[in-house]
Order: structure tokens, then sequence, then C-alpha cells
């Protein structure tokens, strides 16, 4: 399907659904990663403008963290999970502090273990995301190993354009916001799981859902 | 007169008079493409977002593609009066923000391609490229001055250099 336009509510609908089942199951495993509750927003099926997806989440200058992921099989999709720097700096520091308790200075940790952490926590996130969209569609997937990077928010979203920008002018996102409860006054913790379906796994992913 | 700034979006391509400021914030995997006249005092700017429009015929925006862009770019500053042997080329952009080993996704190393085809059609155009910073895995910030004609690239966690 390359008219993204074409796409009625139902099949919107039903698109968003596999986003909750995912986030759902993304929340669940950063509740047990964290120890904390986590609220999760509604996911939203978002029909996104390529040339204005820098904007669309926020300051396109704002530097956040990323952790990025590939899935083949049956339904083929990349999912990203991004966080403002300061989100992701602190959830580092929640999870490091629990593993190995306050007698190590989160200032002195090396840049390089703060980073392993966090594209293992964003793998976890997103790998749960996949298994349960993947169980409900039942179909096969693998899932490659996390890249991660810290930079400008539209440099970043540079792949949703490059993976959109191919055949067309608009790029059909699902988008959710997790928050982590419980945290200190003054602090917060929240991240964007964004769901981006290869334009042409769109068609099969609506097949499995009967809504085509 | 005061130099006025522009700040251009995605695929999108200008061609201005001097004095001018050309701005292109965040680029990733696209690419910024600086050419510029100094005796006719013009200067342009694409924000090249893919490598090859294998001949969409759709109304889509013309900097939106390599192959499209450097063509459209070139035509516009000889509109504006420069002349074609005196236009010269600056490029920054191209990163790879991710990097997933094992992972073949033909749009994880559109960047290089962008930096590869647009050489190409500026090269096969007979311009020059004076300068460039491309590739690499991070995201820049640019800022063309037709004050000392340089191109400013802002990285995040290397500074500021001017090409």
């Amino acid at each position: 399907m390359s008219d993204m336009a074409s796409f009625n509510e139902r099949q919107l609908d039903a698109i968003r659904e596999v986003g909750n089942i995912g986030t759902g199951n993304a929340a669940t495993a950063l509740s047990g990663l964290l120890s904390r509750m986590i609220h999760m927003d509604v996911p939203q099926t978002e029909l996104v403008s390529i040339y204005e997806l820098g904007e669309h989440y926020g300051d396109p200058m704002q530097i956040v963290g990323a952790v990025f992921v590939r899935s083949t099989g049956g339904f083929n999709c990349s999912l990203i999970f991004i966080q403002p720097e300061e989100d992701a700096k602190l959830m580092v520091e929640l999870l490091l502090k629990q593993q190995f308790g306050t007698f190590i200075p989160f200032s002195e940790v090396p840049q390089d273990i703060t980073d392993s952490a966090l594209t293992e926590v964003g793998n976890i996130v997103l790998s749960s995301f996949l298994s349960s969209i993947n169980m409900l569609l039942s179909s096969q997937y693998q899932i490659s190993v996390p890249g991660v990077a810290h930079d400008m928010l539209s440099s970043i979203l540079d792949v949703v354009a490059s993976i959109y920008g191919q055949m067309g002018e608009t790029a059909l996102l699902v988008n959710t916001v997790l928050k982590v409860e419980g945290l200190d006054e003054g602090r917060r913790i929240s991240g964007h799981i964004i769901l981006i379906p290869d334009p042409d796994a769109l068609d099969i992913l609506l097949r499995k859902l009967k809504v085509i | 007169m005061a130099e006025s700034s522009v700040v251009l979006g995605m695929a999108d391509l200008m061609v201005m008079p001097a004095p001018v400021k050309l701005i292109t914030l965040g680029l990733g995997s696209c690419i910024g493409l600086v050419v510029y006249d100094t005796f006719a005092k013009v200067a342009g700017m694409a924000h090249i977002m893919l490598p090859d429009s294998r001949g969409l015929k759709t109304a889509e925006k013309v900097g939106k593609f390599a192959d499209t862009a450097v063509p459209a770019l070139i035509e516009e500053m000889l509109r504006k009066g420069a002349v074609r042997a005196r236009i010269k080329a600056k490029i920054a952009g191209g990163a790879q923000m991710f990097s997933l080993p094992g992972a073949s996704a033909e749009f994880l190393t559109v960047g290089a391609k962008n930096v590869s085809e647009t050489r190409k059609r500026l090269l096969n155009m007979g311009i020059a490229i004076l300068a460039s910073d491309t590739g690499g895995n991070k995201g820049r910030t640019i800022e063309f001055s037709t004050s000392n004609w340089m191109l400013k690239v802002k990285t995040l966690g290397k500074g500021v250099s001017e090409i």
C-alpha cells in the first residue's frame, strides 16, 4: 500500500491495537527491570509528513538517547526507544544503583558502561514489544543486535525518513509514551516507543489482522 | 546590509543573493549541499534526504533526492546570475546514526549513498567540491555565511569546525 492516506479508521485502529499489545508487554518488562510502576499512554497511530518528523516529537535540536532495533520475518519493522538525554541518564542511574548499590558514584561510571546499560534496557523493552506482537500475528521473527545513539532528535529521526522517503511523503508510525513512576521529587524518566513498520509490510499486517 | 538567516527544512532547496546565512539543523543521514559563486555573490543550499528518485514522477520536492536536487540547485544558481564555471560546492552530512552488526537493511547505510550520489552528480556537472565533512555516526548542524563563504559544522561532542 503506497498511499498512506488511503487507510481507513478501522485499519488505523487495528494497527493501534498492535501497538497497545506491544507497549503493554514492554511496560511490564521495564517495570520488572526497574522495580517501579510504569505509566503508559494510549498508543497513537500517526500519519506524519516525513518533512516534519523532527518537529513532530519535540524540539528537533533536543539531545536524546535512542536505541534502535530491526526485526524481520512475518512482519518486517523497526523499533526505536527515544528518551530525552537527561531521562536516559536517570534511568541508567536507577538501574545501576539497583544492581550494584550506591557505593559506586554514578558520575564515575564510564560511558561505555552506561551506554551498554541503556542499550540493554532499550533492547529488553523493544524485544518484549516485538515478542508480543509477533505472538499476536503468529509469525516467526528475528531481531537485530540493538544500535544506540546520542544525538539531536532530528538527526535520529532521519532514519524514519529514509525508510518511508523512497515511496512517498508520509510515514505511518505507532507512538506510545512510557513514564516511570515513584521517583524522587523533580525527577522524571519518560520515553517514546515508536514502531516503524516497513511500508511494504503494512498490507501483510492488515491482512493478518483481517481488516483488509 | 544586514545578513538575513534562512533555515532550510527537509528536502528544501533555496538560492539567495548575499548577504545571507543558510542554515540546516540536525542533519543525520541527510546531506547539506552548499553551492556558491563569490563573484556573482549568490549562494544556495539543499537538504537532500535520499540518493535516487528512481524516476519517481509525483509532485515531490526536487530537493529530496540527490539526482534531482543537484541539477535543480545549479539551474536556480544560473537563474540568479551565477556562472557555472565559477560555482563551487561544499557538502556535509551523510552520517550513519545506528549501526546494527549483522543486520542488512538498505536504509541503514543511506547516508553513505547520499554522499556518493551527491558527489557523482556534482562531478557530472563539472562543479568542484572544495570541502566536505561527511560520514561518521554523528548528526550535524550547518551554517553557511556569505560573509566569508565558509561552512560552519557543529557536531555533538566534537564542537564546531569551519570548512
